[in-house]
């Protein structure tokens, strides 16, 4: 009977449903004007790409300029104020990185895109919200990248303007979000189905919408400051120590839960990917998600931290420091997790999976670093400019990264029909992992080196002459891993439009609603019916006629008339 | 049966059963289950529940309250720390406003009471009441602002005046949106679309009310930290 019922459907499968109404044929107000939650989604994913790549030209530029020698005499020595050159590369690397990438590409991009799919709906609680959200961010990329090329006072004017601007698209995306996931899910998706990347959207966003207010209150006062001549942080009024202090405050206040709204859904998308090319459950999971909104609990509260060499009151670095520490619990148990569904698996080593594996890998080695940095009483000597780059960069940079590639293996099928080449994929990977080991780990001993004080022993010519090797060996691998990016860019663009396309909707056997629908999915995503979940995300490993998983929408009785 | 042709099949029940965009399969394998009964029911698309106004609105109260103890705080610790706290007199206008902003709340409840006794008319004359209240305590605001420059205290003058300056414009910004709404709420036809006027009215009047407090509270601040 089911059998029957599977072919009748197969048949007419063609005819489009009443409320997948045929798109406009117009690019303008297909791609352009478009509100639907995957073109928003899409949107978010090629303004990270775009941003991705400008972010690691500058970063290049960077290392030039910190490379003793030959670099020096190029880029930066054609100007008097190179330095003043340097701190405005810097700035817009840092905000292009952590804006349009690391909080743009998993949470909006992949988020907007899956979120409404993994839990039944057919679009985002307010799609014109999502339309208005990614085009303040395009208009906020654009402020932020031509105030580099602007005088620097008007510079940081239009530099504020587009954080303001940034901040308030990213609270209308997480209100956005929250709601999706409040009231927009289907029958049957109780809170403890949700799969878990859903989670770590929803946690992230629920920071985001808490954080990002505080960005923009900094900023409103910033630019009342510029325009309306206000003195918030100018000397005639308050104690001079204060000034820098307040902005400080409120900016690791808001920059310290912002790394964990960057990092927070690369958790979700990890452990999800490790139990799905593990075939296992995740390990514990509603720990996991305990854990999940631990650290995002944690992260709203650890800000302080980052102020120990500031004059706090004496007793809040000990509290800090506390607070920090404890961060270590459900970090602690989220890796647990992922070696938890990895134990006694067989693991798929798609590159998707590799991508994963090689997230653990950087966020243990970052994670071993920052224990250094949370004890209080290395803060003012050992922390150099170089160490806090090497781990910020392992922890967050690339272990983010990491993970929003292995969502982009891992997904990309389902976004354009076509699967991303496998083995270029492995070999980008294998290469991008070998290159930010190389330029990560040297800048950890150029920074020991330079907090060990060895300058003043004898023997100074040998240890400034490894210091300068070693600078120079992190600007060839950075030029080396830049490099392998385009293999990335090369296999993205070919499959796009040549890649090897799908036999089936659900390549990777994945149990959650997107893979059973057609890859791209259709208008209004599941055309006319809603579907109905019946069990969690992660059902694997249970035999069912032959196949390994259950999918969360298959009811009970058609398990029980399959296998009689 | 190899393992693919499996999989296949599963894709195939999965559309049968409508999580797939397949449409309604011919009736069977129904085993009459009793809250699976509505399993692939037809909700009508792209109409998902009004309550997410609600949500949306008590989310976005949050945070809006988030900005604003953003910036208490700045003026709590600059306050603090300041050696040269210069203040200046709040205008008596601001306390008119106060009342006006109060009262408006006030209408509006029951301007509600009188739309769910379904008595349209007397609505309509209260709803457009606490419309007028709110446009006159905006107009109040910037007469404050005017008697404020007359006395000579500017933005720049001092840092009590230029959080009075930022802290009434944030307000004030805040308010025109519920003015928006309020307009919104009054000539909208609510006769097709699944919200009610009874929701938007509900939803509104929780931001009003939001926007009443945090202007008193504000005020207060204002006053005794001087």
């Amino acid at each position: 009977m089911v059998r029957i019922g599977a072919r009748f459907a197969m048949v007419t499968q063609g005819n489009p449903g009443r409320g997948s109404a045929e798109p406009s044929r117009h690019f303008l107000s297909r791609f352009l004007l478009s509100t639907d939650h995957k073109t928003i989604g899409l949107q978010y994913l090629f303004l990270a790409l775009f941003s991705v790549f400008l972010g690691m030209g500058l970063s290049f530029l960077m290392r030039v300029y910190l490379t003793p020698g030959p670099g020096h005499t190029g880029f930066f020595s054609a100007s008097a104020n190179a330095s003043d050159h340097y701190a405005a590369l810097m700035l817009l690397h840092g905000s292009l990185m952590v804006f349009f990438v690391l909080t743009a590409a998993p949470q909006f991009g992949l988020g907007y895109y899956f979120l409404p799919l993994q839990i039944g709906a057919r679009e985002m609680a307010f799609p014109s919200l999502s339309a208005l959200s990614v085009w303040m961010t395009f208009a906020s990329l654009l402020g932020i990248s031509v105030s580099f090329f602007l005088k620097t006072s008007s510079g940081m004017s239009l530099w504020a303007c587009s954080a303001a601007c940034f901040s308030v698209a990213a609270l209308i995306s997480a209100l956005n979000f929250c709601v999706t996931c409040i009231d927009l899910r289907t029958q049957g998706m109780t809170l403890p189905r949700l799969p878990i990347t859903v989670w770590s959207w929803l946690i992230t966003a629920v920071l985001s919408l808490l954080i990002f207010s505080i960005l923009l209150a900094a900023c409103v006062l910033l630019l009342s400051d510029r325009f309306i001549g206000t003195r918030f942080f100018a000397v005639p009024f308050a104690a001079v120590s204060a000034l820098p202090l307040l902005w400080q405050r409120w900016f690791w206040f808001f920059a310290q839960a912002e790394v964990y709204v960057a990092i927070l859904p690369c958790f979700g998308i990890v452990s999800h990917l490790l139990s799905v090319f593990s075939r296992k459950p995740i390990w514990a999971e509603r720990f996991s998600v305990l854990s999940l909104c631990a650290v995002g609990l944690s992260g709203f509260c650890i800000w302080g931290f980052h102020m120990f060499s500031s004059g706090l009151n004496p007793y809040a670095p000990f509290d800090f420091s506390m607070l920090a520490s404890s961060l270590g619990i459900p970090a602690a148990f989220l890796i647990a997790s992922w070696f938890g569904t990895l134990w006694n698996a067989k693991p798929q080593l798609t590159t998707a999976m590799l991508f994963s594996l090689g997230f653990l890998s950087f966020f243990l080695s970052g994670a071993a670093t920052g224990l250094f940095l949370s004890w209080r009483g290395a803060a003012p000597s050992a922390i150099t400019d170089e160490l806090v780059t090497g781990h910020f960069h392992l922890v967050l940079g690339i272990a983010a990264t990491f993970a929003i590639l292995a969502g982009l293996f891992f997904w990309f099928p389902k976004m354009f029909g076509r699967k991303l080449n496998e083995t270029l994929g492995k070999f980008h990977f294998w290469l991008t992992f070998v290159g930010a080991y190389c330029i990560f780990i040297p800048m950890h001993w150029v920074g020991l080196l330079e907090s060990s004080g060895v300058s003043s022993f004898p023997g100074t010519a040998t240890i400034a002459r490894a210091e300068r090797n070693l600078h120079s060996f992190v600007a060839f691998a950075a030029a080396a891993t830049i490099a392998a990016q385009l293999i990335f860019l090369a296999n993205f663009l070919w499959s796009l439009f040549r890649g090897e396309k799908l036999a089936t909707k659900n390549p990777w056997r994945a149990a959650t609603l997107e893979w059973f629908v057609a890859s791209p999915p259709p208008n209004g995503n599941f055309g006319n019916f809603t579907p109905v979940v019946y069990r969690g995300a992660y059902f694997f490993g249970v035999p069912f006629a032959g196949a390994d998983f259950l999918p969360q929408q298959l009811a009970p009785e058609l398990i029980v008339s399959r296998a009689s | 049966m190899p393992p693919a042709s499996i999989l296949d099949d599963i894709e195939l029940i999965i559309d049968d059963i409508g999580g797939g965009g397949g449409p309604r399969p011919p009736a069977g394998g129904d085993g009459g289950d009793d809250d699976d009964s509505d399993r692939g029911r037809d909700r009508s698309w792209g109409k998902p529940s009004p309550r997410r106004y609600a949500t949306a609105i008590a989310l976005a109260m949050i945070s809006i309250l988030m900005f604003f103890m953003a910036m208490v705080a700045a003026f709590i610790v600059l306050r603090a720390s300041s050696n040269k706290w210069v203040t200046f007199r709040v205008p008596w206008i601001l306390w008119l406003n106060t009342a006006l902003l109060l009262s408006s709340s006030f209408t509006l409840e029951i301007a509600r009471k009188k739309l769910a006794a379904s008595d349209n008319r007397g609505f309509r004359q209260l709803w457009f009441l606490t419309t007028g209240l709110g446009l006159f305590f905006v107009v109040g605001q910037l007469t404050a602002w005017r008697s404020l420059v007359g006395q000579g205290v500017y933005a720049s003058s001092t840092l009590a005046s230029g959080f009075f300056y930022v802290f009434t414009a944030a307000h004030g910004l805040h308010l025109l949106g519920g003015i928006c709404a309020l307009f919104y709420v009054g000539f909208r036809n609510f006769d097709k679309g699944n919200v009610t006027r009874a929701l938007a009215a509900e939803v509104t009047s929780y931001y009003w009310h939001f926007m009443d407090g945090l202007w008193v509270f504000l005020l207060l601040l204002l006053y005794f930290g001087r």
